[in-house]
């Protein structure tokens, strides 16, 4: 799913935003030049099963903490309002928006992204039907509404499709491939053999 | 300086420190937004997503009891309709996970669902400082504005709601989720038949409508009761026109959606 010829400049980190992302980011590092004063927070929490340290400026949002500092980049930010879930990762198994919680609020919880989903390079069933029913079209709202799915599906473990349907409610997306996206969650839910 | 107390004692001592100078963070659904959209962070957090006590649920002689801290996730279970309906209409998953009821109480949207149900439930809340414990009805904690009796140096650590009223509740907005109100109603029929109503995104903060209330406890629920209390409400509500809705259209609006609320409730 890695696209190797992406635009050097823009494969990472804060430059793939748009305008109104850098303001904000260069107005709060600003910020945090003024009030921090070297003061970090030092954060300690489980990272896609592992044990994470790390020192962290205390405005810093989880999302920039997940893509600038741990480099994983599968968490997207796009709204920066919590009006699309681009952004979702799951904290102690719960969907949030980690444009809108700053990064020590996650000291001691578990968080997991889209990185920690597959394992020993098996992807999570959600993933593996997403790409099954082509329900991946730019894919920048994809690991959000993949980690929704999971949310979903841990709690509920046979939703109707209105139950899907206000799982999701929170992921937007802009290619407006909806159906596939349905039908991929609703076949995941089959395979696990969970649906009734 | 960002802060992480472990229990409410620790929270309030510091915000008795700090008062305007610490800012109270929980879901971060206005506060963060705000600093993702460039307004300068508070100087201080205090963040209390790490104090168990005030997520906590309880139930006494009748009264529901819901710690400040308790998301939209946690009150779409609850039994009560109106206070359910309302929190599952906020934002989707995400936002309901983080955003807490102390929050939508102390930001004092005028389009506040939260607070709008609670409105229609006679709620009350406890501020908590470290000066003591004092409880208000909902309806004097909202003053004006995005204005509140909250005091500099207060938490709002519980509301009280009770239990045994017949409610119900509408939300009127441009798409089926992630919605603002354009108009949302909560209605509630109390046990000695008073009738509240309760509307979000029609005036300065969410409001009641006390004297249709007046009028259907003096006059019982009929159509014709309802139809005049409908007009009343019309008359008691102050919209203003903006990129949501014109103001003749939520007068409008609010009408019918009181109507049919009040209407299905009849017919329970």
């Amino acid at each position: 799913m890695k696209t190797k010829a992406c635009h050097p400049e823009r494969s990472e980190g804060s430059q793939s935003f748009g305008r109104r992302r850098k303001t904000a980011e260069i107005l709060r590092s600003a910020q945090n030049d003024k009030s921090g004063k070297g003061r970090l927070w030092s954060l300690k929490f489980t990272l896609n099963g592992k044990k994470v340290s790390a020192q962290v400026p205390p405005t810093r949002t989880l999302l920039d903490f997940l893509r600038l500092d741990m480099r994983l980049t599968g968490t997207k930010g796009a709204c920066l309002e919590g009006e699309c879930g681009s952004c979702y990762v799951l904290v102690d198994g719960k969907p949030m928006n980690s444009c809108l919680m700053l990064a020590p609020q996650v000291q001691d919880r578990d968080v997991t992204t889209i990185e920690g989903l597959a394992h020993s390079k098996k992807l999570d069933v959600i993933q593996q039907k997403f790409i099954d029913c082509g329900a991946v079209q730019c894919g920048y709202c994809t690991p959000g509404l993949i980690l929704a799915a999971k949310a979903l599906l841990a709690e509920n473990s046979h939703p109707t499709r209105e139950e899907f349907l206000a799982g999701m409610e929170g992921n937007i997306c802009r290619c407006t491939g909806y159906n596939k996206i349905l039908r991929a969650c609703e076949q995941a839910a089959d395979a696990m053999g969970l649906k009734k | 300086m960002f802060y992480q107390p472990k229990d409410i004692q620790k929270a309030l001592g510091l915000k008795a420190e700090l008062k305007e100078r610490g800012a109270f963070l929980a879901g971060g659904t206005d506060l963060v937004v705000l600093m993702n959209h460039g307004k300068a962070a508070p100087e201080n957090f205090i963040d209390l997503t790490h104090i168990p006590e005030l997520r906590a649920i309880h139930k006494h002689n009748g009264t529901l009891e819901l710690a400040g801290n308790v998301t939209y996730a946690q009150m779409g279970k609850l039994p009560i309709r109106c206070l359910a309906r309302a929190s599952l209409s906020v934002g989707g998953p995400g936002i309901r996970e983080l955003g807490t009821i102390a929050g939508n109480l102390a930001t004092a949207s005028p389009a506040g669902d939260g607070s709008t149900a609670l409105l229609a439930l006679d709620a009350e809340v406890e501020l908590t400082s470290v000066r003591g414990t004092r409880r208000l009805p909902l309806e004097e904690f909202f003053l004006g504005y995005r204005k509140t009796a909250l005091a500099p140096d207060e938490m709002i650590t519980k509301i009280f709601i009770p239990t045994n009223y017949q409610t119900d509740w509408a939300k009127n907005g441009k798409r089926g989720a992630m919605n603002i109100s354009i108009v949302a109603v909560a209605v509630a029929i109390t046990p000695k038949k008073e009738v509240r109503i309760a509307l979000a995104s029609v005036a300065a903060t969410p409001i009641r409508c006390y004297q249709a209330e007046k009028f259907l406890a003096k006059n019982g629920l009929t159509t014709e009761t309802i139809r005049q209390a409908v007009q009343s409400v019309r008359g008691e509500i102050k919209p203003i026109t903006d990129h949501r809705a014109s103001a003749d259209y939520k007068v409008h609006v609010s009408g019918v959606m009181v109507r049919r609320l009040l209407e299905s409730l009849v017919k329970q």
